[in-house]
């Protein structure tokens, strides 16, 4: 991987207009300020993740650098073409996928939906008839037999595999995937994962890749930006961004809840006694609750937190203490307990 | 990018859906006479062939008038969905980034893809009613006939591509989820003078028919259907006028459409 920018992004802002509706004729007008000058670059042959909760601006990015959205500000290149002024070039070296669950038409087969798409960007005769057999057998639709099924009868794996064909039918150099395995389970996720280093190390290919999946940007991706807010955060490679969260502990317990309480109540209840910022999961019938914690304030933290769950009558049955995740470098860097 | 290609593209979209979707092309084949079939059941349960002409004023078989009427009519919204619609059907099945992906201007793609679709569909029904006009009007008149009709849904196609694509334009714009075409379409036939002739609606609708495209391809259909032997030059004058509108309409979509789409870009409604 060379450190020739494929993506050059530089102080991009986007705000969108919105309408509330205040009775029959009434309305008003709310500014949301989606992107707030964010920077960033992508390296040739790199897979860049953009990580962020819903709303954080990841999808607005992604449709700028696709030249389907226009900024109001600042700049952005792909291989050297401005995704404003040079849209055209821009669209022959980029290939896009936005969503996985539609996207296609219904009544065609997986193979007849490449065939169209990749006639309407410009290849036909021979050469297209060879790159929907390419891309159908790197997605590796055509070992699982489905290529020349109708898309509707497709489950979301699939698509979600044609959909990742279908931006590389052009062979583009730079493939740009908002959230592609959104809505999969973990197998099929775990396919495409596969499928998109394969892709990028073997193919070459500049990836850059939204989710808000950290187990999945910290396995898929080379480097991490952190989006929060219309603001990037943090922006390095995995080890690096977990360094920055070292010094701090990761606490686990595993509780069993009371009918009566919710989680919710737990993890307010956490930190307004403790000021410390915690997330929860739902684990085989109970919770995983997850709170970061400085070392100096660990011992007394810790049995300020069991004694809470006690208090509000939660059977604890594990309790673990883990090395930092990128989960945890995100809770400490945006102050947020989760997506 | 060739338009040779994005003409391909449209066809090969239409082989594919209706090899796969059986039902959508039977259908297809049987809406002109169901279309038929009502018009004249409800002039035959109201009226008769006498009654029609009296009140037409002309010697005229009404099946031949209502084919002719059928034909364009049908012609006219198909188009009017099929370029205006079509920014709705690709946003409802989440296609339509895809297509503005493509590296054509957004209106030459709307327009070319779907060029292919109008005339299979239009010459499809055309030869459907082709043995009713030769029956009713004997080989030689038919064939004339046959001859004009194929002209006005041709040329009278150019037309209304720009004026379709004006609406897709809007449609682009507003980030439209809803079937605007669906109480806009009759409103504009009904200018068009499809269901009455144009000269009878009150003078501010005749300024607006005259505006429409779709207006002078019906007329160019009822002088087929109307009269006997149209003379050529009633016909060369229609041709040029709509060749006219034509020029205007598409130029006009060509910077509107591009218009559309950057204010849709702006406002994220892709």
């Amino acid at each position: 991987m060379s450190h020739e920018a494929a993506i050059t992004v530089r102080n991009l802002k986007k705000n969108y207009t919105t309408y509330l509706r205040k009775g029959l004729f009434k309305r008003e007008k709310k500014i949301v300020e989606a992107l707030k000058g964010i920077s960033f670059e992508v390296y040739r042959g790199e897979v860049f993740g953009l990580l962020g909760p819903n709303g954080a601006g990841k999808t607005t990015t992604v449709k700028i650098l696709s030249t389907l959205l226009l900024p109001d500000s600042g700049e952005a290149k792909i291989l050297g073409f401005d995704v404003v002024k040079e849209a055209a070039k821009v669209r022959k070296v980029i290939g896009v996928s936005l969503t996985v669950e539609k996207g296609f038409f219904w009544k065609l087969t997986g193979r007849e939906n490449l065939t169209y798409f990749g006639m309407l960007y410009g290849i036909d005769g021979e050469p297209l008839k060879r790159r929907v057999e390419e891309v159908l057998d790197m997605v590796g639709l055509k070992n699982l037999g489905v290529a020349d099924k109708l898309y509707e009868e497709y489950s979301l794996g699939m698509k979600a595999r044609l959909s990742i064909a279908r931006a590389l039918i052009t062979n583009p150099e730079v493939l740009i995937l908002d959230e592609p395995t959104l809505g999969l389970d973990p197998p099929s996720a775990r396919t495409l994962r596969e499928l998109l280093v394969k892709i990028a190390h073997e193919e070459r290919k500049t990836v850059l890749v939204t989710t808000h999946n950290m187990f999945e940007a910290e396995i898929v991706c080379d480097r991490i930006a952190i989006i929060n807010e219309g603001r990037i955060i943090a922006l390095d490679i995995v080890e690096k961004l977990k360094e920055s969260v070292a010094d701090n502990i990761s606490l686990e317990i595993f509780a069993l809840l009371p009918a009566n309480i919710s989680v919710k109540t737990v993890i307010s209840a956490i930190q307004n006694k403790t000021g410390l910022l915690s997330d929860a999961f739902a684990e085989n019938g109970g919770f995983r609750i997850k709170v970061v914690i400085p070392p100096k304030e660990s011992d007394e933290a810790t049995s300020k937190i069991l004694r809470l769950l006690h208090e509000y009558k939660c059977s604890v049955r594990r309790v673990e203490v883990k090395e930092p995740t990128l989960e945890d470098v995100f809770i400490q860097l945006t102050g947020r307990k989760g997506f | 990018m060739g338009l040779k290609t994005l003409l391909k593209s449209g066809v090969i979209l239409d082989l594919y859906l209706y090899k796969n979707n059986r039902g959508a092309f039977i259908s297809m084949l049987l809406w002109p006479y169901l279309m038929l079939s009502l018009m004249l059941g409800m002039g035959i349960l109201f009226g008769s062939p006498e009654a029609f002409r009296e009140n037409i004023g002309l010697q005229v078989d009404p099946i031949i008038y209502f084919v002719a009427s059928t034909l364009i009519t049908m012609a006219s919204l198909d188009v009017m969905w099929g370029v205006g619609g079509n920014v709705l059907f690709h946003r409802w099945i989440g296609t339509l980034p895809y297509i503005l992906l493509s590296p054509n201007k957004t209106s030459l793609t709307l327009v070319f893809t779907y060029i292919p679709r109008y005339l299979l569909t239009a010459f499809i029904q055309i030869a459907e009613f082709a043995p009713l006009i030769l029956i009713i009007e004997g080989p030689i008149q038919g064939l004339y006939k046959i001859g004009i009709l194929i002209i006005a849904v041709t040329v009278g196609m150019l037309p209304l591509l720009g004026f379709s694509a004006l609406f897709a334009s809007l449609l682009l714009t507003i980030k439209e989820e809803t079937n605007v075409l669906s109480w806009l379409n009759p409103i504009i036939l009904l200018f068009s003078g499809a269901f009455y002739p144009a000269y009878l609606l009150p003078h501010w609708a005749r300024l607006i028919s005259q505006l429409l495209p779709s207006t002078y391809t019906i007329e160019l259909a009822r002088t087929a259907a109307l009269i006997g032997a149209p003379k050529l030059a009633n016909i060369t004058f229609l041709i040029g006028i709509l060749m006219g509108i034509a020029l205007v309409y598409n130029m006009l979509a060509y910077l509107v459409v591009d218009i559309g789409e950057k204010k849709a870009m702006k406002a994220g409604a892709i």
